[in-house]
């Protein structure tokens, strides 16, 4: 549906856009504002677009640091920055919606990264050992991951305060009872909390369990991968009841579909370059691609504009296939 | 330094640091496990005391501290408002992890000043670390403090403290250095040695330097209740996180607001409690 949608709207659009300047192309672009979040993968995105806006189609793109929430709002009312190259639109379901019914913002590619996931992860090797397979199992043994501030209980290292995933996993503890199941949160706090508990289990060979994303290097490296959470309980049930603080008896459900996305705002649809708006709906990195490109990053400290010079040149077969031909070989040109 | 140099010796030290985390962290950690109960447990005997007792309790200390009626009363229904607004459970929270830090930093701030104001290397030394806790900003050091502690509120306790300790040690160096040389002489010659030096007659002179410093570590130890929240304290810290990833302005506001009025009676209070104790000294001399 989301495909279709996409679809739907890029035909739209470059109707819409060849009807209105026919002389589009190469000059006039113009400046474009890109949101460079502040995790590794969409640094990269951000970087990799601005590259390829810049040197295909001569546009002057310019990155804007922001977060999830911050970068929406910003969107949302002011328009500017005008994409967000990876949005992660759970986070945002109800406002986005309005917005593109409201011909604010459009969702120009579904999945820019192909495989992404989010939801409650696990370190692989303490499920295997103890013969752990759902939630289930792992509530069974809150011994396994003892709490820092109290130790006979199990502790779950919970979302970031803000965060959407913040209240579905608070409400989905409450939904699976699991404070009579000798269990407790550990507030992360901040992204950087939340990273450096997992970086302490990887250096200290912990086992970890709680909220984190992929594909992204720190799972990679500490051994993490989603648990099954059981069976997803219906859309009802999550947007009403577990993205709902105040709901009082959540269902236990698997995690919504991550819906991972490219989000611009209607000044980039109006007046961006066609084969540049082409571009980002065409974008979509294979999920491996994604995770050695994440790898190169971690290991070289690189930066996303480093990383993203070393994409380009070592996945010309992906790439290209999102360009046209001329843009291709201006952008060959400049790496 | 080359590109590929500058890696490697950023991955040096990256490595370096795993490692030692890897070999010591446990044993750090255990060195901080009693602190960390204690913390745990202070805060919860903050939230599980009823909340008339906690108040009277705080307007005797308020009254006691300040012996001002204006001053209890203000805080009285600073604390009600507070309640009422629902940001109590918050604010004992950060009221029990700023009462140890301070007390924290100023057990181990004040010793320090001491010793810095005895002998010009130790200033010479301590100095520059100073300025370093002071101005690095605190993002750089909270992961390798993550990464060594875990979340939670020793990691923050210690961030909070990095930042606080450096004006009650630079404020009481001061205090003493300040003191008249004069004075001083004048117990040289009545026979004082250095402890009697020391208590009965620097510290005394230098009360007012002294207390300037415990309140600036109150106020900095306050300000840091945010970025503390960051790495897991719980406390007024994550409404005002919640509040900025969500823009939820009122929210933001309201907790803003109750750290101020936290940081302002700690402020009044301290302040009145160390003019009467150097009214004291001053009429018994």
């Amino acid at each position: 549906m989301n495909k279709i949608l996409t679809g739907a709207l890029v035909s739209i659009t470059s109707i819409f856009f060849a009807s209105t300047s026919f002389a589009g192309g190469h000059d006039s672009c113009g400046e474009i504002t890109i949101a460079e979040m502040d995790w590794a993968s969409a640094e990269l995105i951000a970087n990799i677009d601005k590259i390829i806006l810049e040197q295909g189609y001569g546009c002057t793109v310019e990155l804007i640091p922001g977060a999830t929430m911050t970068t929406f709002a910003s969107m949302d009312t002011k328009g500017v920055p005008d994409v967000a190259p990876e949005l992660w639109a759970n986070a945002v379901q109800t406002p986005l919606a309005k917005a593109e019914s409201e011909g604010r913002l459009f969702m120009l590619n579904g999945a820019p990264i192909v495989g992404a996931g989010e939801g409650w992860m696990i370190s692989t090797k303490i499920m295997e050992d103890n013969g752990l397979k759902t939630l289930e199992d792992v509530l069974e043994r809150p011994d396994l991951f003892p709490h820092p501030e109290d130790p006979s209980k199990g502790g779950i290292v919970t979302c970031p305060s803000g965060w959407g995933c913040q209240i579905a996993t608070n409400q989905l503890f409450k939904a699976n009872d699991m404070e009579a199941k000798g269990w407790m949160l550990i507030d992360s706090g901040s992204s950087a909390g939340l990273n450096g508990s997992i970086e302490k289990a990887i250096t200290r060979n912990e086992p970890w369990f709680g909220y984190y994303w992929g594909p992204t290097v720190l799972a990679a490296q500490g051994g993490l991968s989603l648990l099954n959470m059981g069976e997803f309980a219906g859309n009802d049930n999550w947007d009403n009841c577990l993205m709902d603080p105040e709901c009082a008896d959540p269902k236990p459900s698997g995690w919504v579909v991550s819906e991972v996305t490219s989000v611009v705002a209607s000044n980039f649809i109006d007046n961006g370059p066609k084969a540049g708006k082409d571009y980002v709906a065409k974008r979509k990195f294979p999920a491996d691609v994604m995770m050695s490109m994440l790898v190169y990053m971690a290991e070289n400290q690189a930066e996303g504009e480093d990383a993203a010079y070393e994409f380009l040149s070592r996945h010309p077969e992906i790439w290209t296939t999102w360009v046209t031909p001329q843009g291709a070989a201006l952008i060959k040109r400049a790496l | 330094m080359g590109r590929t140099d500058l890696r490697d010796f950023k991955k040096g030290i990256d490595e370096s640091f795993r490692n030692f985390t890897r070999e010591y962290g446990e044993a750090i950690e255990n060195f901080f496990d009693p602190l960390l109960y204690f913390l745990v447990w202070l805060e919860k005997l903050f939230l599980n005391t009823p909340w008339p007792i906690i108040l009277f309790v705080i307007a005797t200390l308020v009254y006691l501290g300040s012996r001002s009626i204006k001053l209890t009363l203000g805080a009285i229904l600073a604390f009600l408002t507070i309640g009422y607004l629902d940001m109590w459970d918050d604010t004992m929270a950060t009221l029990a992890i700023i009462s140890v830090a301070t007390i924290v930093c100023i057990s181990i701030g004040i010793p320090l000043g001491i010793l810095m104001a005895r002998s010009q290397r130790t200033q010479m030394i301590i100095t520059p670390i100073l300025d370093v806790m002071q101005t690095i900003p605190s993002f750089v050091y909270l992961i390798p403090v993550v990464m060594l502690l875990g979340i939670g509120k020793v990691p923050g306790l210690l961030a909070v403290c990095i930042y606080a300790i450096p004006p009650i040690v630079r404020l009481t160096n001061l205090g003493i250095r300040l003191v008249d040389k004069d004075v001083m002489e004048a117990s040289e010659a009545f026979g004082a040695n250095y402890r009697q030096k020391l208590i009965g007659v620097q510290i005394p002179l230098a009360l007012p330097n002294i207390f300037a410093g415990v309140n600036q570590t109150i106020m900095m130890a306050l300000s840091m209740v945010v970025i503390a929240s960051m790495i897991g304290v719980k406390g007024l810290g994550v409404p005002v996180l919640r509040a900025i990833s969500n823009q939820y302005l009122a929210l933001g506001i309201m907790n803003g607001l109750a750290i101020v009025v936290l940081a302002i009676l700690f402020d009044r209070v301290s302040q009145q409690f160390g003019k009467r104790l150097q009214a004291h000294t001053e009429s018994s001399k």
